[in-house]
């Protein structure tokens, strides 16, 4: 199962600037998903940062690529749900990342998540993240809660 | 090591690294609450890597009752048929 961008904004609540998934690439509900986000210079973070900064100043921000690992989790959890199935995923823990090497504008980062454990409304996913060949980040074990979903998105009118 | 010592001891390293914390900062008997200032989450996540640990089911309603290592340990080995 493949995913554009407007399935993926039908799925969850993030819009610009904290939308953080351009494109799901495959998905095993239940077991694994395979995801990308593109960064651009375009992006947000890369606003107002002053002329003449070396080329560290232009690393995408731990956080953000973080996020965007969560919610390839995310979509992942949601599509592994059975039907009927109410509330949203809400992300509260990362234990055991690693960050192996910086992501910049340019970069295509793929997203390989596992969905480990769903249980007592908890789930957990595993993975890693992508520019090519290279690894970038490791995620041991991520952590998202299920909420009511107008306790976290506003209601559509 | 008894069986009951090496299951202690195990689930005293589960406690101790959702809670952050060493493992021998984990007193038997320490409320997770009033201690170690945890929440329902980290009471979920000790749940969720017990449960895969020793492959056990644990009831949701046991969540209240897991507030110390050694009120945890009596939930599980209650769950996982431990003659501890």
């Amino acid at each position: 199962m493949r995913l554009g961008h407007g399935e993926l904004r039908a799925l969850l609540p993030h819009r610009y600037p904290m939308l953080l998934l351009d494109r799901v690439d495959s998905v095993e509900p239940g077991v694994s998903l395979e995801a990308v986000k593109a960064v651009t210079g375009c992006e947000p973070c890369y606003r107002g940062i002053a002329e003449g900064q070396g080329p560290d100043r232009y690393a995408y921000p731990a956080s953000l690529l973080i996020e965007s690992f969560g919610q390839g989790a995310a979509v992942l959890w949601l599509l592994s749900r059975g039907p009927g199935t109410t509330g949203l995923p809400m992300f509260t823990a990362a234990r055991d990342c690693a960050l192996l090497r910086p992501v910049y504008p340019g970069d295509v980062i793929r997203h390989r998540v596992r969905l480990e454990q769903v249980v007592h409304g908890a789930a957990f996913a595993t993975g890693s993240s992508w520019v090519g060949t290279d690894q970038v980040a490791e995620f041991g074990s991520m952590m998202a809660v299920v909420r009511p979903a107008d306790a976290v998105a506003e209601r559509k009118r | 090591m008894s069986e009951r010592d090496t299951h202690v001891a195990e689930l005293r390293e589960i406690v101790a690294e959702v809670l952050e914390l060493e493992p021998e900062e984990v007193a038997d008997t320490a409320d997770f609450v009033e201690e170690y200032e945890a929440d329902s989450l980290r009471a979920i996540e000790i749940l969720a890597r017990i449960e895969k640990k020793y492959k056990v089911e644990i009831p949701q309603a046991e969540l209240n009752e897991m507030r110390s290592l050694k009120a945890v340990h009596e939930v599980v080995a209650r769950h996982a048929g431990w003659q501890d």
